[in-house]
């Protein structure tokens, strides 16, 4: 690898290095080849042309482009201490082309090249080539301009690979590019002195032969709108000397093929290309010229290998980080670890809620009579147990309790709606739900108690009592379901998790060292119990002998009230979405109270780490410490890690980090063939945190957890794109498909779309998510439209009404537009870039309650600036108008929109509402009336 | 290797800063085009620089692995600057660098109203047209690359006075003037100008003892004790090495100083602090 840097006429340059004979006078030689006078410089090498002091120093001359006002000849004879002698040319390749340079060269070698064609007087010499980009290239900015350098080696190949060489470069690009349209740009040096650049369009290689792409190279290319980022310039054969046919790469990436020869260049820029990835690159090339030489013409494209199989084991072991210390795998139950726990340090503080202090001794006894409470119920071990509880000391006791049953829970969030509730009720086979909600949707079959209904004291020393199994049965070994999560299903309802024990106490055994986990910790469990971010920040916390801080609903909700509940109770282990710790950080910016955080943790969405540039000017990296985890609820939470520092923020970072140890990631095609560093593909998870199972769906459960050929693995295809990076981490890209994240929940927008086709008189549906501000994810928004049978604007309630009624709060749409068509493009698919702006139509609110505004409106109100206060800046934050009996949360409110109208108002002096509050008057009149109810008894 | 694949030009190479600076970057991995007037001149009392010690340092470049051209150039003429600049562009396709060295300190040793017109014209003409006319033959170059460093070797007489020599103080001190100008004309194309101001420098006594010994005499010291009186002025109580103003180029010479641009940096153990 050698690097030199592009000048502009460099990629116009070639060279050709001749050794010249004994007895050869360059001068003389070379005074007749062209019109004008020809000076050779002479330059003493101090080392003999063997040595590499002499091949540097001879390659660095044939790299070193003219200067765009020279001569279009430079020759230079390099004078070895050996007595040998280099004649180095170098010439513009539209003034001197290959053709010239060659007769150049017979001249000088034995005197019998032909007369040389006068050279015009102002020939035209190329302008600079504009540089493209190259999604899997990930060069290094500042190195733009920076040519690197590498080889192909064809030698090894059977003879003749070198013919094949442009259809290897032209499906390695494709394959590369993840089967998008691409092409490959052809500059022909044989073909006159023309520097036309073509192009060959390639299609994605699923269908066709080998032959039909042969085919298609053959046929001469077009002239590019532009010219792509990989191109190959073909030159004339050379027999004397070394010819190099472009000082820098014509393209971004380009490869060099000598006609005849088995031994190809690949120029690149270093700004675009990585080198690491670039030498990839063309050993891929290699491998795919090889096949085409060897195989059948009528084989499809597809079936060729873009990766040797030593190299797919290579990049698999690569992506698998090492166990901590061993590579046993890790056993074991979460209760019997917790019991560990207890037995340790049973006076230490477990749980703190509210006024509620637990110690672990407590909680492990109140836990044990809900698991004694359980068997008296007689629920066999290994029964699936609803909770849907609110987050308290309850819930976190009555989690463990079902454990210690030998049952695993499936948390239920109480908020949800009742249809969501019955579903998992029924689709888990529950039964029983441990609840505290009176309106829980009943369903036959299922018990629904209340925790006093089940918990029993147990008598002391019950936690060895008859009713557990004693200890080395199979259930001990960990490979009982610890619990089922429902997450958001692609088929259009919500799928179960089922997730082993042994996969938490992996996760804990993989991480626990690195974050030096322990009794000192103090933990928020802010996070619903149904998303599986919660199951580490209990199980993280309590297993590793933490104190757990659970954070009441509408703490969650109220920023103010979180940041002070974080400063008193000391937390020092802080887990949150991105959205979410946004919020915070504006917090930060005014808050007085000191924070003792050591260890923070981003889940559950994309982070932008530039978000975090006005946290670390407050608190610096070396005092508490971020952590990007990308992860996945089929995969134990966590799957990677990234300490996030300045330098992140500064470069905008999107990588995830590596695998924990004992997780694996792969990136894989369509086909499920792993990836290379460069190119985006699916996620594959493999490794410790690797869950049982969809719960009921054995099919759906085959598709996505796949037994990974090459090395016998269970692996989860993640439907997550990504791509890893030449040092192995990983960087994540979103969603294959088009489940999306907002503000941590996983939304498949397919599900929402299923809700709202099954509303009456909509006879078609489209969901999509939009963004006000690109980089402010707490403004993403869904925006439904639907196609009505009737025009009536009743119709649009129904729809709304029947949503709100089976969608979960955060999956409602925030507006609700009215089309007559959904638009699709070609491919039959809907074409949501031409819906309409949502803004254009009317929001989303229940038109029976906006008549009597306007009437109010049109009777010509008296003036009020209270509520011109209250409108404009819920108008601001919503970016809507607002009227006074418009519904903050019907317009696309949201949680995070609230809390940036309650720091507005606090900006304005104006009193201060409580979450709670918010909710309970949430139409613009009532808050108004609210805020001065407020306003005046605090006068 | 700091740099790599670039190519500077010297002026007044054949001995003292020039050799040093010239040998500095060859080292770094520069290719060099190296000028010297390579001949005496008709006003200054004693010898410069001649074309056997431009071959010399030449030769102790190209040992160093430098691709190095020589040329006799006289800074006083245009022409002769800009013919050097081209071979350079010929030669190597590009300009990278630019220290101009070349600079006389005699005639000296009058007070300003005793010196003539022809000794004030020459003064002015070497050390600081001489500059600017090298910076005009190579500037164009840089600008199209967007790319390059100045160099002017100017000297402490460039931010003070020393009495009787007024035509080389006016001079360094318009160094430091055209440096800061010509700074802000091309700092748009990342083209950077600096000056460098060395003190009293330890120089090979064969090659330069007559030049010290002009200097010593216009200061109305003997030679033995100009050194000690240097030595005493200097607070870190030291002759500057030749090698120390090298190193202080190089670092202007690399892109490790890329925001430096219209500078004027000291190297003169603390002299013009005090």
């Amino acid at each position: 690898m050698t690097t030199s840097t592009i000048d502009d006429l460099a990629s116009g340059c070639h060279s050709l290095v001749l050794r010249l004979p004994d007895t050869a006078d360059a001068q003389r030689l070379l005074s007749g080849v062209t019109p004008g006078p020809v000076h050779v410089w002479r330059t003493e090498v101090p080392a003999g042309s063997d040595e590499p002091t002499g091949r540097d120093r001879r390659r660095a001359e044939s790299l070193r482009p003219l200067h765009r006002d020279g001569p279009p000849l430079r020759a230079v004879a390099l004078q070895y201490t050996d007595g040998a002698t280099d004649l180095v040319l170098v010439a513009v390749r539209t003034v001197i082309p290959p053709a010239a340079l060659l007769r150049i060269a017979r001249t000088v070698l034995d005197g019998s090249g032909d007369p040389l064609p006068p050279v015009p007087a102002a020939a035209t010499r190329p302008a600079p080539v504009q540089r493209g980009r190259l999604d899997w290239g990930l060069g290094d900015p500042r190195l733009l301009g920076v040519t690197g350098s590498t080889r192909i080696d064809l030698t090894s190949l059977p003879a003749g690979a070198e013919r094949f060489l442009p259809a290897a470069i032209a499906l390695a690009v494709s394959r590369y590019s993840g089967g998008d349209p691409t092409a490959l740009g052809v500059l022909d040096l044989e073909n006159g002195p023309g520097e036309d650049i073509g192009v060959h369009a390639l299609d994605a290689p699923r269908q066709g032969t080998i032959a039909d792409l042969l085919h298609r190279l053959d046929q001469p290319p077009t002239a590019p709108q532009e010219p792509p980022p990989v191109g190959v310039v073909l030159s004339p054969a050379f027999e004397d000397g070394t010819y190099t046919a472009c000082l820098a790469p014509v393209f971004p990436l380009t490869v060099q093929l000598d006609r005849g020869c088995a031994l190809a260049t690949c120029w690149f820029d270093q700004g675009i290309v990585d080198a690491t990835v670039a030498r990839q690159f063309c050993g891929h090339v290699a491998h795919l010229a090889g096949q085409l030489a060897a195989g059948d013409a009528q084989r499809p494209q597809v079936g060729l290998e873009l990766l040797p199989q030593a190299e797919q084991a290579a990049l698999l072991q690569a992506g698998r980080a090492g166990a901590d210390g061993d590579s046993v795998p890790v056993r074991g139950r979460i209760d019997r670890a917790f019991e560990a726990v207890a037995a340790k340090q049973p006076q230490a503080v477990a749980l703190v809620a509210d006024e509620e202090e637990l110690t672990y001794r407590q909680l492990d006894e109140r836990a044990e009579a809900v698991a004694a409470g359980l068997r008296a119920l007689d629920v066999p071990p290994g029964s699936r147990i609803g909770v849907c509880l609110d987050r308290d000391a309850e819930l976190v006791v009555t989690l463990l309790g079902v454990l210690k049953a030998d049952c695993a829970y499936v948390p239920m969030d109480p908020r949800y709606p009742a249809q969501r509730l019955s579903f998992t009720t029924c689709n888990a086979e529950l039964p029983v739900v441990i609840t505290t909600a009176a309106e829980f949707p009943a369903e036959p079959g299922t018990r629904v108690l209340t925790p006093q209904e089940v918990a029993r004291p147990a008598a002391k020393g019950a936690a060895a009592g008859p009713g557990r199994r004693p200890a080395g049965e199979k259930g001990h070994q960990g490979d009982d379901p610890a619990y089922v999560i429902y997450t958001s299903g692609s088929t259009g309802t919500p799928k179960g998790v089922v997730v082993p024990h042994r996969n938490v106490l992996a996760l804990l055994r993989a991480t626990e060292r690195d974050f030096a986990l322990g009794p000192d910790d103090t933990w928020t469990l802010f996070h619903s119990s149904a998303f599986d971010f919660s199951v580490w920040e209990m199980w993280g916390c309590l297993l590793t002998g933490g104190r757990l801080i659970v954070v009441p609903y509408w703490t969650t909700r109220d920023t103010d009230e979180f940041y002070t509940l974080l400063a008193e109770q000391r937390v020092t282990v802080l887990n949150q979405t991105p959205s979410a710790f946004a919020q915070l950080i504006r917090h930060d910016q005014h808050a007085r109270r000191q924070l003792a955080l050591r260890l923070v943790i981003f889940g559950g969405e994309p982070l932008d780490a530039r978000m975090l540039a006005p946290w670390f000017a407050r608190h610096p990296a070396t005092d508490c410490r971020l952590v990007n985890m990308f992860g996945i609820t089929e995969t134990t939470v966590h799957v990677t890690a990234q300490t996030v520092t300045p330098h992140e923020v500064v470069t905008g970072s999107r990588s995830v980090g590596r695998p924990l140890p004992g997780w694996s990631v792969s990136v894989r095609d369509e086909q499920g063939r792993v990836l290379p560093p460069g190119p985006a593909g699916e996620i594959y998870v493999g490794g410790a945190g690797v869950a049982d199972r969809y719960l009921g769906l054995p099919e759906l459960t085959r598709q996505r957890f796949v037994v990974d050929e090459t090395t016998g693995e269970r692996v989860y295809r993640s439907g997550d794109k990504g791509r890893l990076r030449p040092d192995g981490r990983l960087d994540h890209l979103g969603r294959l498909d088009n489940q999306v994240k907002i503000r941590g929940h996983r939304i498949e927008l397919d599900e929402i779309r299923a809700v709202l086709m099954g509303a009456p008189h909509v006879t078609a549906a489209a969901v999509v998510v939009n963004r006000d501000q690109p980089d402010d994810p707490a403004g993403s928004r869904i925006d439904a439209y639907v196609v009505l049978t009737t025009a009536a604007e009743a119709d649009r309630a129904q729809v709304l009404a029947h949503a709100r009624a089976t969608l979960p709060d955060y999956m409602m749409p925030a507006t609700l537009t009215p089309v007559s068509e959904i638009p699709l493009t070609i491919n039959g698919k809907p074409d949501t870039s031409k819906l309409p702006d949502p803004r254009a139509a009317a929001p989303a609110g229940l038109p029976e309650a906006r008549q009597p505004v306007e009437a109010e409106a049109a009777s010509g109100a008296v003036p009020d600036a209270l509520a011109d206060t209250v409108l404009s800046i819920w108008s601001k934050q919503l970016n809507t108008p607002v009227k006074p009996q418009d519904n903050f949360f019907v317009l696309g409110g949201n949680s995070l929109l609230v809390v940036r109208v309650l720091a507005e108002m606090r900006e304005r002096n104006l009193p201060k509402v409580s979450l709670k509050q918010f909710y309970r008057h949430s139409t613009a009149a009532e808050f108004t009336e609210l805020v001065r109810q407020l306003q005046d008894s605090s006068h | 290797m700091r740099l790599t694949g670039k190519t500077a030009i010297v002026t007044g190479a054949a001995r003292g800063l020039g050799r040093a600076c010239a040998l500095t970057f060859a080292a770094e991995g520069a290719d060099l085009l190296l000028l010297d007037i390579a001949q005496d001149l008709d006003g200054v009392p004693y010898p410069l620089g001649t074309a056997g010690q431009l071959e010399h340092t030449a030769d102790l470049c190209r040992q160093a692995g430098a691709a190095t051209v020589t040329a006799a150039v006289d800074v006083r003429d245009a022409r002769q600057c800009a013919r050097a600049v081209d071979q350079a562009l010929d030669r190597f396709g590009r300009v990278d660098v630019l220290v101009n060295n070349a600079g006389i300190a005699s005639p000296s040793g009058k007070v300003a109203h005793d010196i003539s017109e022809r000794e004030w014209s020459l003064m002015i003409d070497v050390d600081l047209s001489g500059a600017w006319r090298m910076m005009k033959a190579v500037a164009p170059a840089m600008v199209q690359r967007r790319s390059g460093s100045i160099i002017n070797v100017s000297s402490t007489a460039g931010t003070v006075g020393y009495r009787h020599f007024a035509s080389y103080v006016a001079a360094k001190h318009g160094l430091i003037g055209l440096t800061r100008a010509a700074a802000l004309d091309y700092a748009p194309v990342q083209v950077r100008v600096n000056a460098l101001c060395p003190g009293s420098v330890r120089d090979d006594p064969v090659l330069e003892g007559r030049m010290l010994a002009e200097i010593a005499r216009s200061l109305e010291v003997s030679v033995d004790d100009h050194e000690r009186i240097f030595v005493r002025d200097q607070p870190m109580n030291a002759l500057i090495e030749p090698s120390d103003i090298a190193n202080a180029a190089l670092w202007l010479a690399t892109d490790e100083s890329r925001q430096v641009t219209g500078s004027v940096l000291t190297v003169d153990g603390g002299f013009t602090s005090r």
